[in-house]
């Protein structure tokens, strides 16, 4: 994996290491990245996108401690073998979360009816199949 | 237990602020300023203009006499620095002006003799990547020029301390993002400390670490980058919810349709005020810029 693979927004509302928390859970659960692949070094990442390294430090200890990453000797962190952290169904549901809550925000703030939304929704991903 | 835990943070603090005040002309720069740096941490000082950054920069690195509280550099009385200690740290001004009959490459082989772990490699390479002629005088440089052989001096000394007053204004965006990379790169594996002060958030967000809000004189608050984005954000209640609004608020705001905006902490227990469950409250996530504009005002 490429450090440019990151994408970093500084000015998000979102700290920049959960950030690269969710991309590199994102990048893993779609199959981008493949178990035992090795991650940029901290510096690299750190270097690449001019961001603190502890900052970066921090996200792969998080995503260490999340089963998405473990450190290989002599190769640093590479996406976890051992266990498919995100690959069953509940754990690729659990990433849909925050934009589903939103999703349910913005219908309750228009008044809508849940079943046309659901109607709707239901069509949008048929279409998509 | 209190004199204690200051006795071992100035004697092991890169830089220690305590009850700093200072006065232009009747009017207060700096109104009791506390601040502690940790080893490693890179520290982004916000604020507008005129809050007093470069007052307390100055004050804290020993560069004016404060008129009261006190300022120590690696434990020493910032008032009193030896040369060890000064050979320690690299200080940029917003306006450099010393040694300005000297052409910037002899400025730098002059200055590179004082600082024990001098890199002139860098020093000569940085020159050119950022196209200062060598052998100008740095009095026909333009400010802009000026600023960044002091930041190619600063860096190429590897203090231990680095402190940058308003850095990024001197600094295209290509220059600039390699000037963080430097800070973030050194901070992290060379512990270096870093104090910067900027009106540019974004860079801050980058690189710092923590982040310290300056606002006519006083600290509004100091915590980590992170923590700025994860404990604050904007609380909106509408009119007929307006009388729920918690007591406490870093900032309250009311509209002219008698709504109104708050920004909110977490409380101890990670759990937002009550008046954010209210089902037409809105709780917005604050970025940096926006929490500083909204306590600032």
């Amino acid at each position: 994996m490429d450090a440019s693979l990151l994408s970093i927004q500084p000015a998000a509302s979102e700290p920049i290491y959960r950030q690269i928390v969710e991309q590199l859970r994102r990048l893993i659960a779609g199959g981008q990245l493949t178990p035992g692949e090795s991650l940029p070094s901290v510096r690299d990442v750190a270097g690449f996108h001019a961001i603190n390294p502890m900052t970066v430090s921090r996200a792969y200890g998080i995503a260490e401690s999340e089963g998405l990453l473990e450190r290989q000797r002599g190769k640093g962190m590479v996406v976890s073998t051992t266990r498919q952290a995100t690959q069953t169904e509940s754990h690729r549901l659990a990433l849909l979360e925050p934009q589903l809550q939103a999703l349910a925000r913005h219908a309750n703030e228009l008044e809508l009816p849940a079943e046309r939304i659901l109607r709707r929704l239901t069509k949008l991903l048929g279409e998509e199949r | 237990m209190n004199a204690m835990l200051r006795e071992t943070e100035s004697t092991t603090a890169p830089l220690v602020a305590s009850g700093l005040v200072h006065c232009y002309e009747g009017s207060n720069a700096l109104n009791g300023i506390d601040l502690v740096l940790q080893p490693g941490s890179v520290l982004g000082l916000i604020g507008r203009n005129g809050a007093g950054k470069s007052t307390l920069i100055r004050a804290m690195l020993g560069l004016l006499q404060p008129l009261a509280g006190s300022a120590y550099v690696f434990g020493e009385p910032a008032l009193k620095l030896g040369d060890a200690t000064k050979a320690r740290i690299a200080y940029v001004p917003q306006q450099p002006e010393a040694l300005s009959w000297l052409t910037a490459q002899q400025m730098l082989d002059f200055v590179g003799r004082f600082y024990p772990r001098w890199d002139s490699s860098f020093a000569k390479h940085t020159l050119e990547r950022w196209q200062i002629q060598p052998n100008r005088a740095l009095a026909k440089l333009s400010p802009g020029e000026r600023q960044r052989v002091e930041l190619i001096r600063a860096l190429a000394a590897q203090p231990e301390l680095l402190v940058l007053d308003e850095p990024a204004a001197a600094l295209d965006p290509v220059a600039r993002r390699e000037l963080l990379r430097e800070i973030a790169l050194r901070a992290g594996e060379s512990g270096t400390t870093v104090l910067f002060s900027t009106h540019i958030v974004s860079d801050l967000e980058r690189v710092a670490s923590d982040v310290a809000f300056l606002h006519q004189g006083k600290l509004l608050m100091r915590c980590t980058v992170d923590e700025t984005k994860e404990r604050y954000a904007r609380l909106w209640l509408p009119p007929q919810a307006s009388f729920a609004a918690p007591a406490q608020a870093l900032s309250r705001r009311r509209h002219d349709d008698g709504s109104l905006s708050l920004v909110v902490a977490r409380d101890a227990h990670d759990q937002w005020p009550e008046a954010a469950g209210l089902p037409s409250a809105r709780l917005d996530a604050l970025g940096l810029e926006d929490l500083f504009v909204e306590i600032a005002e």
